[in-house]
C-alpha cells in the first residue's frame, strides 16, 4: 500500500486501517502476532512511534491483543469488530453523505433505491 | 533520560541575538525535526549542542555535561552540515578509514558499502565532488558513525530526489537497527515529516513549538467561505494566516481548539472547514505577517 501522505489523514489511523484490511482479508488468522512496529515502520518508511501509536488503536478497539514480551496478535473475534465498525461508522456516513447529496440534486428516494440495485445488478453481471 | 537539556540559551554575535533564552529538553532516541526559517537560529543551535560553540548565557547540557570544549560530548556527538572540514589530502576511501579511528561505534563494513551503492571511487577527493555528491558521502559518515547524538543539518542539500529518498530510508533503517538521539533539520517537513517522532519549531531564536508531530498536524485548522463570514467567525479566534481567494472569499487558518458550537456556526455560515498540512502549519506559524509575501504587493 502506498500512504497518503498529503497530510489529509494521520498516518497512524491509514496504518490502523491497512492492518485491518489485512486482517479482513485473511492474510492474518486469529491468533496470529501481527506485524510489529519496527517491522510497519520498515514497510512503510515511517517513525517506529507512529506505527505503534497505529497498533495500540487497534488494541483499545480489541481488534488486537498484546502478549507481553512477544509482541500483538491478531483477536479471534477480529473480523467481527472491524466488519461492525465500519458498519456502523464507515458505511453510516457515506449513507449520510449519499442522501444529503441526493437531496441537493432532487433526486427521489425511489430513484436513489434504484441507482444502488442498479450498480448491484451491474457487480452480478461482471 | 534528557540527551539534551537547554534551558535560557541565549548565543548573541555581535548585537544580534541568534539564540533568545531557548529552553527545551530532547529525550533519548528520538527523532526531532528541527524546523524553522532561514536565519532562526537553527545552525547556531545545533553548533552550540554540538560544543562548536559556546553559549552567551542560560545553560546547555548534553548527556548531563556542559557541551563546549567537552571531550565526552565530542566522542558521543556527530554534527553533520555542508561544510565538513575534511582532510583535502585525503582521498575518500582514506577520510572513511580514518574517521573510523575516531568513533567508537563507527560500522566500516556498512560504510563500504553505502560507498559503493553510492558509485563513490575510492581515489577520489571529497573537494572535487559535487554538491548532491558532498551531501552523500557527509550522510555517510553521519550514520556510520553511530553517535548516541546524531544531527544533520539540512543533510539532503544537493541531493536529488532519489538519493533523498535513499538517504531518509536508510535513516530510518539504521535508527530502528540501533536506536539513537537524532536531531534532523529541514526545510522539506513535508519530507521527513513521517521519519520524526517530534518537531521543534523555533522562530527568532526562540522555541515556537514543540510537540508529538501526530498532534502538530491537527494543531490548526482552515476554514474558507464569504468573507464576511469568515471575519465574522475569527473575530475572537487567534488567526494565523489568511488569504483572499476569489470573489469576496476569504481563506483563514486558526488554531484547532473549536467547540461544537463553532462547528454548528461554521455550518450555519456555509464555511468549509479543511485540515492544513504540517508544513503549512509551520510555514504560518513562521512567517512575519499574516499574510505571507502577498503583504509585501500590498498598495495602500
Amino acid at each position: 500500500m502506498i500512504l497518503n501522505m498529503d497530510g489529509s489523514k494521520p498516518i497512524y489511523l491509514q496504518i490502523g486501517e491497512w492492518l485491518e484490511r489485512e486482517i479482513l482479508n485473511g492474510n492474518f488468522g486469529s491468533d496470529q502476532k501481527i506485524y510489529s512496529q519496527y517491522q510497519l515502520a520498515e514497510l512503510f518508511t515511517i517513525n517506529p512511534a507512529t506505527a505503534a501509536k497505529g497498533l495500540t488503536l487497534l488494541a483499545e478497539e480489541n481488534i488486537l491483543y498484546k502478549k507481553r514480551g512477544l509482541g500483538m496478535f491478531v483477536s479471534p473475534n477480529a473480523k467481527e469488530i472491524i466488519i461492525n465498525k465500519r458498519k456502523n461508522q464507515t458505511l453510516k456516513k457515506l449513507v449520510i453523505e449519499i442522501v444529503m447529496e441526493s437531496e441537493r440534486l432532487d433526486v427521489s428516494k425511489e430513484e436513489l433505491i434504484q441507482m444502488i440495485n442498479d450498480v448491484k445488478t451491474g457487480e452480478a453481471g461482471e | 533520560m534528557n540527551v539534551i537539556e537547554c534551558r535560557g540559551l541565549t548565543k548573541v554575535y555581535g548585537k544580534t541575538k541568534a539564540l533568545n533564552h531557548l529552553s527545551f529538553t530532547i529525550e533519548e532516541n528520538k527523532i526531532t525535526g528541527l524546523i524553522g526559517r532561514n536565519g532562526s537560529g537553527k545552525t547556531t543551535l545545533l553548533k552550540t549542542i554540538a560544543g562548536y560553540l559556546r553559549e552567551t548565557s542560560g545553560e546547555i547540557k548534553v548527556f548531563s555535561e556542559k557541551s563546549f570544549n567537552n571531550l565526552m560530548v565530542s566522542a558521543n556527538v556527530i554534527y553533520i552540515n555542508d561544510q565538513m572540514n575534511f582532510p583535502t589530502a585525503l582521498t575518500l576511501r582514506e577520510v572513511l578509514n580514518v574517521s573510523a579511528m575516531f568513533y567508537e561505534k563507527w560500522d566500516h563494513e556498512l560504510a563500504n558499502r553505502l560507498f559503493d551503492y553510492f558509485s563513490f571511487q575510492s581515489t577520489h577527493y571529497y573537494n572535487d565532488l559535487s554538491k548532491g555528491m558532498k551531501s552523500t558521502f557527509n550522510m555517510i559518515v553521519g550514520l556510520c558513525a553511530r553517535c548516541a547524538l546524531t544531527m544533520f543539518d539540512e543533510p539532503t542539500t544537493g541531493m536529488d530526489a532519489a538519493v533523498r529518498k535513499d538517504f531518509y530510508r536508510a535513516l530510518l533503517k539504521d535508527y530502528i537497527a540501533y536506536p539513537r538521539t537524532i536531531l534532523l533539520s529541514s526545510h522539506h517537513l513535508e519530507e521527513i515529516e513521517d521519519l520524526l517522532e517530534d518537531i521543534l519549531l523555533i522562530k527568532e531564536g526562540r522555541e515556537h513549538l514543540h510537540m508529538p508531530i501526530g498532534e502538530l498536524k491537527e494543531w490548526a485548522i482552515g476554514i474558507q467561505g464569504l468573507s464576511e463570514n469568515v471575519e465574522e467567525w475569527t473575530r475572537n479566534k487567534e488567526v494565523i494566516y489568511s488569504k483572499d481567494i476569489g470573489v469576496n472569499r476569504t481563506y483563514a487558518v486558526v488554531k484547532n481548539n473549536l467547540s461544537e458550537a463553532d462547528h454548528q456556526k461554521a455550518k450555519a455560515a456555509d464555511l468549509a472547514l479543511t485540515q492544513v498540512t504540517s508544513s503549512d502549519v509551520c510555514v504560518y506559524l513562521t512567517s512575519k505577517t499574516k499574510g505571507g509575501i502577498d503583504d509585501v504587493f500590498i498598495k495602500d
